[in-house]
């Protein structure tokens, strides 16, 4: 690592910042002429979105928000337990995975809301599953959930997928910090007592992690209400004008949760409790 | 004390040419000797000697140190010690207690009690006799019976590292490594370790690295010095500290090197 990455002064900084920005400008314009030609026929949330009950459908949304991310959050622990208790910090595989965690952790969760809108959904065929269910009148919270349960699970594997890349590199990353964070003079203790890999981390290592595991697992679903910023967005946008015409709110509202994304990848990258690794 | 009539004995753990590196670096350099039980077996020598290295190739904890590799053969009871997959049972029969005392979360009980469920004990009636018969071993029964469910943080630094002895002890090894056990002791409390190790031989092997000449010379049968990874002398501890053989030995034990 060099040293205008460890130790910037203010001036390094602030041209950093404005890298930072013209890298997410030149990866959100060709994204928002894509949008500004899509018409509203085509976006594939705009059936699910003329729900009649709003309430419902927020209840709905939350249950499938808590699932998902209890899925995520449970892959990312996992996997960052595999990678910081069993692979030696020698391995290849390992420090592929952490440099890739590393690079996705620090990419604003406004682009991997994009991604889903623009790839996932399109591309996981639910729009017709949707639209066969709208055509029998049917249109609905109730009846999504029942095609997703009903045997037809793709929204189901869209969204998780969409969270798995969103939550997973930050629970990994804030996991790994909170194992590495465990005193090396306990385990070692417990190891010379005869405990055995599995005594010690189940006894001593997540007892004593647990409370920032918990905070990384925080931390990370906040990251992801701010995509679903994004998704408020698409609900305006499907609300606009046939004519396809953004209205002049939905730019404000979109150019306004850039804004506020850039500012908290920064502000989250500045005061991260997570150690950088120096190697 | 004298070393000559237990020679023939088989000893506890036997070390042959045994070369240990951390990654590119050499620790220890060809070291051969032998353990013999229920003596105390002490080693000195100056920092970065290579004393912490040798004591933990000999529970195997090493195993955990990244970059560690070693040619040689360690023998514990005639059995090579690195030839089995479980490492487990070998540190249970081989314990350690390190510099700095290191306390488990819960209670002074909860901690000693800790040793003994690593053993196999489940019952609760004979996890309470081991927590008393080891507390009362290292002398801190009458001190800490009425609180034992409270943390052991409240106690002093060397009543920590008494209860860190017993929680050793709850294990029941058979051999049980010191290494620098009185490093942030005061000497009162020091001395009180030292009575301990002394009291340990009845049923115990001692492995005691220091890099105090004195304590070493009170402590010991047998003594090693190492010096740059290599061991210099191996021998009963009256001739290191009298007689040694090796110009280096006696330029140590007299205080002019190191």
């Amino acid at each position: 690592m060099n040293s205008l990455m460890t130790h910037p002064n203010p001036r390094q900084k602030f041209v950093l910042q404005g890298i930072a920005l013209v890298i997410l400008g030149a990866v959100f314009f060709p994204v928002w002429n894509v949008l500004k030609k899509t018409h509203v026929s085509d976006v594939p949330i705009s059936s699910v979105a003329r729900v009649p009950d709003p309430l419902s459908n927020l209840f709905n949304d939350l249950y499938f928000f808590l699932s998902i991310s209890f899925l995520a959050i449970l892959l990312g622990v996992t996997c960052a337990f595999y990678l910081q208790e069993w692979l030696p910090e020698t391995n290849w595989v390992r420090r592929l995975v952490e440099n890739q965690v590393s690079i996705l952790s620090g990419i604003p969760s406004l682009l991997y809301g994009l991604l889903a809108v623009l790839i996932f959904l399109p591309y996981s065929g639910v729009i017709q599953k949707i639209e066969t269910v709208s055509s029998d009148g049917n249109v609905g919270a109730a009846s999504l959930k029942a095609t997703v349960f009903q045997g037809d699970t793709t929204l189901f594997y869209a969204m998780l997928l969409t969270f798995v890349i969103l939550v997973m590199p930050r629970v990994i990353k804030t996991t790994q910090a909170a194992l590495r964070s465990v005193p090396m003079p306990i385990r070692e203790s417990a190891y010379a007592l005869g405990a055995s890999r599995s005594q010690v981390l189940m006894k001593h290592v997540v007892p004593i992690a647990f409370p920032l595991i918990l905070a990384g697992g925080c931390r990370a679903m906040s990251c992801a209400f701010a995509t679903a910023a994004l998704f408020i967005g698409v609900c305006i946008w499907s609300h606009a004008p046939q004519s396809g015409q953004m209205t002049g709110g939905f730019v404000l509202f979109l150019g306004g949760s850039l804004i506020l994304s850039i500012l908290s990848s920064f502000l989250i990258e500045r005061y991260s409790p997570v150690p950088t690794r120096n190697t | 004390m004298s070393i000559m009539k237990t020679t023939e004995k088989q000893p506890i753990l036997g070390i042959h040419n045994l070369n240990v590196w951390y990654g590119d670096r050499q620790i220890l350099r060809s070291l051969s000797f032998g353990v013999e039980q229920r003596r105390v077996t002490a080693f000195i020598g100056p920092a970065n000697s290579g004393k912490s290295t040798l004591v933990r190739c000999l529970n195997r904890l090493n195993d955990f140190t990244p970059n560690f590799t070693f040619t040689g053969e360690v023998f514990f009871k005639g059995n090579s010690l690195y030839a089995t997959k479980d490492a487990d049972t070998v540190r249970k029969q081989i314990g350690m207690v390190f510099r700095k005392p290191t306390l488990f979360r819960g209670s002074i009980h909860e901690n000693v009690a800790y040793g003994a469920q690593i053993s196999g004990v489940t019952q609760s009636a004979a996890l309470n006799a081991s927590v008393e018969r080891n507390l009362l071993r290292t002398g801190l029964w009458d001190l800490v019976k009425d609180i034992l469910d409270d943390t052991p943080e409240q106690l002093p630094t060397g009543q920590q590292q008494l209860l860190c002895v017993a929680r050793a002890l709850a294990v029941e090894p058979e051999v049980l490594i010191f290494d620098e056990p009185c490093g942030e002791l005061d000497p009162i409390e020091t001395v009180k370790i030292e009575t301990l190790v002394r009291e340990l031989t009845d049923d115990c092997t001692v492995i005691f690295a220091t890099n105090k000449r004195r304590q070493a010379a009170r402590v010991s049968d047998v003594a090693g010095f190492l010096y740059g990874g290599e061991l210099i002398e191996f021998g009963a501890t009256e001739k290191i500290f009298t007689n040694p053989e090796d110009n280096r030995t006696e330029q140590y034990v007299t205080g002019r090197l190191g």
